[in-house]
């Protein structure tokens, strides 16, 4: 698992990388599935992808979405756009514990994203045997198309990991 | 039974009854029209939509949806018995050669605006305010904002065998999660209204779009794959609407169907 604060900053501002070591074991790989899963994803902003390469360190905005040079797919967050209450209206409450309370969550409960990377990881590994790094690279969604981009700031979360299963 | 045409198969007389329902709706200013319909997704608060869990067993992005449309393809057809909502196949090699479906996009019908192209933005002038600085681009300019729409290039559009991805989950939890992704990345495909949860409805290719997410969720439930949601969120009311998340599992139930022909 990597958590927010332990990524690293990309290429380009806005890009993280995380991290996440795994490597083949034996000759045929032992998972069935491959998931990264972005925990405590917020989406009380604008809307954004965020594009996953494996072992492309140096990915930008830029870098084709090519399977065959480490791009793995990507989860899209379909935003809030800011806050339209008054004061204190979109600050999530923490959890609740009282059994009696049957209110819905708030809605800007931060989300779980999956993106399944069974045959990029497969493909990475039947090349080069280990997986070191996942970049992540935010797009932002304007209104305006021409002011899409990749933009630090927009993308939060609170941890990344990669769970295999067999 | 209703049977929702895909947007690109609609008969003549079936456009003539979407359009003539959706005029009609967009005219009313009360609980019956188009903009009291797209603020119940959004604006004016409360934000009553529901998309990826809050809580466990709280996967209710299918469920409250296909009662979203069902209540307004319901008003609809208060304006046109006929109306159907229909629903928009982006995997087509039309949609991938013109993007947004003619029907959707087409200014003007002789001489009188097309209803299905855009529609006003029925929010308060401070709720108007905060959209245009807070996400500058989702509405028009101008004294009554309209939606607008700034789409990406057609061959973006979602895949065949990406829906065929999605139609191969095991489970409800692992089918909804994947089948959102598509349809929020069909939100930013759409552009300008589109992007964004409090405003997205008053677009009226949010209903197309969401006719065609709820026609893969039918697709699923019948496949060898379908199955239904955790018994834990089957008797949660699907606020604002009367309705549980049981009552639309079975669309024929709730008086429409996808397939081309029922025989009864």
């Amino acid at each position: 698992m990597a958590t927010m604060d332990a990524l690293q900053p990309g290429a380009q501002p806005g890009v993280l990388i995380a991290n996440l070591r795994y490597a083949r074991r034996g000759e045929v790989a032992r998972f069935l599935r491959a998931d990264l899963v972005f925990n405590g994803v917020d989406h009380g902003g604008l809307s954004y992808e965020v594009r996953v390469f494996l072992n492309v360190p140096t990915a930008t905005g830029a870098t084709p979405r090519d399977p065959t040079k480490g791009y793995a797919g990507r989860f899209v967050v379909f935003g809030h756009g800011g806050c339209f209450g008054e004061l204190g209206h979109c600050d999530v409450p923490s959890v609740r514990r009282d059994p009696t309370d049957l209110r819905p969550g708030h809605p800007l409960v931060p989300q779980t994203k999956i993106v399944t990377i069974t045959t990029a990881l497969e493909r990475l590994l039947d090349k080069r045997g280990t997986l070191e790094t996942v970049a992540l690279v935010p797009w932002v969604y304007n209104g305006f198309r021409r002011k899409n981009g990749c933009k630090p700031g927009v993308f939060k979360m609170s941890d990344v990991t990669l769970r295999t299963y067999g | 039974m209703a049977i929702r045409p895909s947007v690109e198969g609609m008969t003549a007389e079936q456009l003539v009854a979407l359009r003539d329902a959706w005029t009609k709706s967009q005219a009313l200013v009360d609980d019956r029209g188009f903009g009291y319909w797209a603020g119940v997704h959004g604006l004016p608060l409360p934000i009553s939509c529901r998309h990826s869990p809050r809580t466990q067993n709280d996967f209710l992005f299918l469920p409250w949806h296909r009662a979203y449309l069902y209540f307004f393809e319901r008003s609809l057809q208060d304006r046109n018995k006929a109306a159907a909502v229909p629903w928009w196949d982006w995997t087509s090699d039309g949609s991938h050669t013109r993007g947004i479906p003619e029907a959707f996009d087409t200014k003007k019908i002789g001489k009188v605006r097309n209803p299905l192209r855009e529609a006003r933005v029925a929010i308060s002038p401070d709720d108007v305010k905060r959209v245009r600085a807070q996400a500058p681009g989702t509405i028009t300019p101008g004294k009554v904002p309209y939606t607008r729409r700034d789409p990406d290039i057609p061959d973006e559009l979602p895949r065949k065998a990406t829906i065929d991805s999605v139609l191969a989950a095991p489970t409800f939890e692992d089918f909804s999660t994947r089948v959102e992704n598509v349809h929020n990345a069909v939100h930013g495909w759409v552009g300008g209204t589109m992007t964004l949860v409090p405003v997205a409805a008053y677009d009226p290719i949010f209903w197309a779009h969401h006719a065609a997410i709820d026609r893969v969720w039918y697709l699923w439930q019948m496949s060898p794959f379908g199955v239904d949601p955790p018994a834990a969120m089957m008797d949660t009311v699907l606020d604002p609407f009367p309705m549980t998340v049981r009552q639309t599992l079975n669309i024929n139930n709730l008086g429409y169907d996808y397939a081309v022909e029922v025989i009864h």
